[in-house]
């Protein structure tokens, strides 16, 4: 039965099957063809074996991210930087959206909202320089000419872990905030008026309007926002984490993440089973946390779920 | 009718992309089987015809240009195709980016025959992308025996014959390289020719500190990405996991890191590092000692220093530079250039026979390093090679210069008139580690050298650039390389060590 109303469909809609189509092909070589390739993780690739060839090591390569002392301190910063991300980016980025939308005055609008995106289009070299300039202890600015002027002592940044989170995640939202914020943003005009006229009408005021009309309307946005972003939640912004630092040893414990971790691991060995696990393992935990989520969303409130 | 043609259609396209996926998939794999087969054998080629023309193809970094890379290959090609019937095709990265590229290279998915290795072939071995060259070597490169003899032993893997190096300068040690300039300015010379070691040179430091304010008296050699000491006095036997102190003259592979000399050099920069002489930044520096000297930003730094240093510095940096080897130099197997035939290569031979002519043959090494002559560069009157008058190292369209092959070519006007026979007196004279033409297999370590490469990026260049204070750091350090396995890396080194020692 199911069968053939498949079969009415395809046969009913075939133009937009046939729109689809070059989208599917796409997916199908770009995305899963290259799936293939994960069987490196189970393998010590060499030249001669190839990717199907080579001799294969079981978990082995899996071993060298759970082995050492630092894998507990990783993944620890990992998770916590990127729930960070994720619930102050969400309040922030609402925040943000709401400001920008309730600004009648066009022009300004505008001007707000490129200068808050600008961030986002600079390369992360630039920013860990700028930073740097900021930062530095010798020459840097806030040593320069903030403390000093105020006879305080120095402050060794690079040296000092109690800065870095604040820092990172500072210069993560000063980045991101404009570019996350266009989706509310364009959710918000999407809002029919008609109910703020009638909530204003009721005697509301904007706080009102907000908490019943605004964030109501966009709990699906932020649903599928934040099942996306839990599923990176064991990946992180390798720029951020391994440029802004410029490498300090000092204070690896509060900026080593688990891509930052791999990349020193294997920059001089360039062992393609070790990194290819180390990503292996990345995506099926991303994968197990999308499907929970999801699931946990589906059970609480069916609209929102996202399959 | 029609959209049922259609839906034929489109489940034919959707079929034959499927097949097309998978029918690579098979290629490549069939490919990299038959080329593995054919490894094993050594046999191939051989009922070709000598009239054959093979062409290989060979990646390179550069600092320089390329620009006309195809009329100087082209003229390679002409005296190579009639010397030994091989074209070749040369491709040059940027530093940049072929530090980037280089693991894509070894995954042996490109199509290349011969690869560059800057600062070690271990990699390419490990990763089974090296083809074995030693009968190959023995057959077709008899002109490289005869120039480089032992000192191709620091090609060699488990006596396997993986790579070929340059001819370089092995006998090297720990020095300090400073300006000259600054000395003879500030009247120091005196105090320069008393330093005997490192601590002795606090005292310039102090000297410089004083009457130049805006000169950093020291930083790091090549920023914070390297460590300070990575050219010490110890053969580091491939990675600082297990040396041999003292330049090798004994045999067994200790803990660097727990050596009363690694602690005594790390008190001296914690030392510098308080009393202001190196940079409150220098953990976080990021240029090298050669661009902070063109600036005059810096005066001295520790480096790998030999007969030749203070003349190379001193082209480098634009600037008068002197050196003090803090220990006699030792010859040891490090080498930073070699070459690698990819192992799945179709044409091994050519790739041999090339190396060799392109490592013996004067004209060659001309055109590569320099370029046609009367267009890329000319003689001057000693005989020396420079730009073609009205250009300079900007505007020359071709000069990938001397640092990537022998030193059959003739001297650039930069270089020391003298430096091949110095550097064959040099090699010959010096004093040798006792491990000289030993390589380390990573293979059974790679787990442990994952950990101890990130234990040393959180602690070593701290250290080493005197920012960490070694009573503290040094042994918090040790006991995290400790855990990370720097005990089982030790072993499984001294183990290959006897291996290799006993053979000798």
């Amino acid at each position: 039965m199911k069968k053939k109303n498949m079969l009415k469909q395809v046969k009913r809609y075939w133009p937009f099957y046939l729109m689809a189509l070059p989208a599917c092909v796409y997916f199908f070589i770009n995305n899963y063809i290259p799936m293939g390739g994960l069987i490196l993780a189970f393998e010590k690739y060499t030249v001669s074996g190839g990717i199907f060839g080579s001799e294969k090591v079981g978990l082995n390569n899996f071993k060298f991210l759970f082995q050492s002392s630092d894998a507990w301190i990783m993944t620890r910063n990992t998770i916590l930087y990127n729930l960070a991300f994720i619930v102050f980016g969400t309040i922030i980025s609402i925040l943000v959206a709401y400001l920008l939308h309730e600004l009648k005055h066009e022009m300004s609008r505008k001007v707000y909202q490129t200068v808050i995106l600008f961030p986002g289009l600079l390369s992360i070299i630039i920013i860990s320089y700028l930073a740097n300039a900021l930062l530095a202890g010798d020459t840097g600015y806030i040593n320069m000419h903030i403390l000093a002027p105020l006879g305080l002592e120095p402050v060794s940044f690079y040296s000092e872990q109690k800065w870095w989170p604040f820092i990172l995640i500072f210069i993560h939202f000063w980045q991101m905030t404009g570019s996350n914020c266009i989706l509310y943003l364009a959710n918000m005009s999407a809002i029919d008026p008609g109910l703020y006229e009638a909530a204003n009408l009721d005697g509301a005021n904007r706080f009102r309007c907000f908490v019943n009309i605004t964030l109501p309307c966009l709990v699906p946005t932020i649903v599928t926002l934040t099942i996306l972003s839990v599923g990176k939640i064991f990946n992180s912004d390798f720029g951020l984490f391994y440029q802004v630092p410029m490498n300090s040893g000092a204070i690896i414990d509060v900026t080593q993440t688990i891509d930052t971790y791999v990349y020193r691991g294997l920059m001089n060995t360039a062992n393609m089973g070790m990194s290819a696990a180390a990503c292996f393992y990345q995506s099926v935990v991303g994968f197990c946390l999308v499907m929970i989520t999801n699931a946990l969303v589906r059970k609480f409130s069916r609209e929102n779920a996202m399959f | 009718m029609r959209r049922k043609t259609i839906s034929i259609l489109l489940a034919a396209a959707m079929g034959l992309t499927l097949l097309a996926g998978c029918g690579g998939d098979k290629d490549a794999a069939g490919g990299a089987d038959g080329n593995g087969g054919a490894a094993g054998t050594e046999s191939f080629g051989g009922g070709q015809s000598q009239a054959e023309i093979e062409k290989i193809k060979i990646y390179v970094p550069t600092a320089n240009k390329f620009d006309d890379m195809n009329r100087v290959m082209a003229a390679v090609n002409e005296i190579s195709r009639e010397k030994i019937g091989v074209e070749v095709e040369f491709k040059a990265y940027e530093f940049g980016q072929w530090f980037q590229q280089y693991s894509l290279f070894l995954s042996g998915t490109e199509d290349v025959d011969i690869l560059a290795n800057y600062g070690g072939y271990l990699n390419a071995v490990s990763q089974g992308a090296a083809y074995d060259l030693t009968d190959l070597l023995q057959e077709y490169g008899q002109d490289i025996v005869a120039m480089e003899g032992e000192y191709l032993k620091s090609g060699e893997v488990d006596g396997v014959q993986y790579a070929i190096p340059i001819y370089a300068s092995y006998a090297w040690t720990m020095g300090i390289i400073y300006r000259q300039d600054v000395v003879d300015e500030l009247g120091l010379q005196d105090q320069v020719a008393a330093v005997k070691n490192l601590e002795d040179w606090g005292a310039v430091l102090e000297a410089v500190k004083a009457a130049k304010p805006d000169m950093t008296p020291f930083v790091s050699n090549s920023g914070n990405t390297a460590a300070v000491f990575q050219y010490g006095t110890w053969d580091d036997l491939g990675n600082n996991y297990g040396v041999l102190m003292n330049g090798g003259d004994g045999t067994e592979v200790v803990n660097l890191f727990e050596t009363e000399e690694y602690a005594r050099l790390c008190g001296i920069l914690h030392d510098w590092y308080v009393k202001g002489y190196s940079n409150k930044d220098i953990q976080t520096q990021t240029d090298s000692f050669t661009v902070l000297t063109q600036n005059d930003a810096a005066f001295s730094t520790l480096g790998q220093t030999d007969f030749n240093t203070s003349f190379y510095q001193s082209t480098s940096c634009g600037k008068d530079m002197g050196i003090v080897m803090l220990d006699v130099p030792v010859a040891r197997t490090y080498n930073n250039v070699t070459y690698t035939v990819m192992s799945n290569t179709k044409h091994p031979e050519a790739c041999m026979k090339f190396l060799n002519l392109w490592f013996s043959d004067e004209e060659i090494g001309n055109l590569i390093s320099y370029g046609i002559e009367g267009e890329h560069y000319q003689l001057n009157e000693n005989g020396m090679g420079c730009y073609v008058d009205g250009q300079d190292s900007s505007s020359c369209t071709y000069h990938l210069g001397s640092a990537i092959s022998n030193t059959n070519r003739i001297r650039w006007e930069s270089e020391n008139p003298e430096y091949a026979q110095l550097l064959v007196d040099s090699n010959t004279n010096a004093k040798k580690s006792k491990a000289l033409g030993f390589g380390f297999n990573t293979a059974n370590v790679t787990n442990e050298i994952t950990q101890l490469d990130n234990v040393c990026s959180k602690y070593q260049i701290g250290l080493e650039c005197g920012a960490l204070d070694p009573e503290v750091y040094l042994p918090e350090f040790n006991s995290a390389l400790k855990e990370a396995g720097l005990d089982t890396v030790i072993a499984e080194k001294q183990r290959q060590l006897d291996v290799f020692l006993e053979a000798q």
